[in-house]
């Protein structure tokens, strides 16, 4: 018990005292998430409203596919993306493996079917009268557009932070992809495995700490998103 | 006998390969209180979408003041503008009641100032000033279709169509907004009133149509049809 209290007390020093290697840890996970939900986001939301508003063939078993996918292993997605930017792979030569591009396309195709399947819903939950009562109030279709967004926007915004909470906490993309080189792709997620079994008990925790709280944060966010109303 | 304002010429309208309209002639007399009856069914509601420009989606011909609705000679955005539904079951947006009411103005790029006297004038005129703060999913349905009358009337629309909107509204209410359209159509606007109300139809009724599966059963003037 007292060693654990020690590494608590070691872990708030070291947040506290804004120890320059947790702030870059921290940093870097943060930049890598970020960076990763935009581009999912920019690329998955549109893809979400596509498959709720347009009709085509192939549209269920799209959909089971986009719904297996949710649950994929980070690991497996890791070494897919391995397969294709190792030395070895077709996309090779472009000497992504262990930098954070690497890790960006594997995190962005993580997320990218949860957002699109989180924005699928979120569109086909507003209610059909609001495209005929659109239209009455003399919507242009720009307008109309904007207006199914902004009836959809807790959902959209819940799925764009569902999608950035699934990569600040996923280790299997960062690790496989990143290398976990210290100061340039070493996450939380990567660190705390790594320290702990270094020893560095008191270092992994003030990691652990400040994901916890962040997890806080966006568990809170989509909360009041899913409820429909930040007050 | 008034002019007429708008008409419908062998409207067709098919639902997954099946006739639900079939219409060869409708007409709606400017600023006059038009009815359209019919029982359940009988594509009440589906004619007022096509009338109102809301659904496209149809074979056939509509004319407004004698004109063909054609992309030659209308603009149909700014035609569709000249019209206003209330919906049986309303649909508020998120956000407030004067937002909700707002919004018609917003998508023709109206000056925020005017906006706001105009919500404010329109609230008063329907007695619902003390809602505009509140939010639109906090509303009780009579609440509702009060909202969704002020914002189809912030417009000024020339025609107006209202598909039984009494569903939701109590007897006090529905006394007012009988009076209201009185009141309008002396100001010039046209309505068009989709309803089973009896004491509407018998005291208020200017022209009739009658639908029966899809069909116009009779149409005219109140007193031709002996109403």
């Amino acid at each position: 018990m007292e060693y654990i209290i020690e590494a608590l007390k070691g872990a708030f020093n070291l947040i506290v005292t804004l120890d320059p290697e947790v702030k870059t840890v921290v940093g870097t996970s943060l930049h890598l998430s970020l960076t990763s939900t935009f581009i999912a986001a920019v690329i998955g939301t549109p893809i979400g409203i596509l498959i709720t508003k347009v009709d085509f063939r192939g549209k269920h078993f799209l959909n089971t596919i986009l719904n297996t996918l949710l649950s994929l292993p980070t690991v497996v997605l890791g070494l897919l993306v391995f397969s294709f930017i190792s030395r070895r792979g077709i996309l090779g030569e472009w000497g992504m493996l262990f930098t954070m591009r690497g890790i960006i396309i594997g995190q962005v195709l993580l997320i990218l079917p949860i957002i699109i399947a989180l924005v699928r819903n979120a569109i086909h939950d507003v209610d059909e009268k609001m495209y005929r009562t659109a239209i009455s109030l003399g919507a242009t279709g720009t307008q109309q557009f904007r207006l199914l967004l902004s009836e959809a926007r807790y959902g959209i915004i819940g799925a764009l932070v569902t999608g950035f909470g699934r990569v600040i906490g996923e280790v299997g993309v960062s690790m496989m992809l990143g290398g976990n080189i210290k100061g340039y792709t070493r996450t939380i997620t990567t660190a705390i495995a790594m320290e702990t079994n270094k020893g560095r008990f008191s270092f992994g925790m003030a990691l652990g700490i400040i994901l916890l709280t962040i997890s806080f944060i966006i568990n809170y966010i989509i909360y009041y998103f899913q409820s429909g109303e930040i007050r | 006998m008034k002019n007429i304002i708008l008409e419908a010429n062998n409207i067709r309208k098919k639902y997954d390969k099946e006739h639900v309209l079939n219409i060869d002639n409708v007409k709606i007399y400017e600023s006059s209180f038009n009815f359209l009856i019919g029982p359940n069914g009988s594509g009440k509601t589906t004619l007022l979408n096509i009338l109102s420009l809301v659904d496209t989606d149809f074979k056939g011909e509509i004319l407004y003041k004698s004109q063909p609705v054609t992309r030659e000679n209308f603009d149909i955005l700014n035609l569709r503008r000249k019209f206003s539904v209330i919906w049986q079951n309303p649909y508020l947006f998120k956000g407030t009641v004067a937002s909700n009411i707002a919004l018609p103005l917003k998508l023709r790029n109206i000056k925020e100032e005017e906006i706001e006297t105009r919500v404010k004038s329109t609230a008063r005129q329907l007695d619902i000033e003390n809602l505009l703060n509140k939010k639109s999913d906090e509303l009780s349905g009579g609440e509702m279709q009060k909202t969704s009358i002020a914002r189809s009337l912030i417009t000024d629309p020339e025609i107006l169509f209202v598909d039984e909107p009494n569903i939701s509204l109590d007897y006090q209410s529905t006394r007012y907004f009988n009076k209201l359209f009185l009141e309008l159509i002396e100001e010039g606007i046209t309505i068009l009133l989709i309803t089973h109300d009896l004491y509407q139809i018998n005291n208020f009724a200017e022209y009739i149509t009658i639908l029966n599966d899809g069909k116009v059963e009779k149409s005219g003037s109140d007193i031709d049809l002996d109403f």
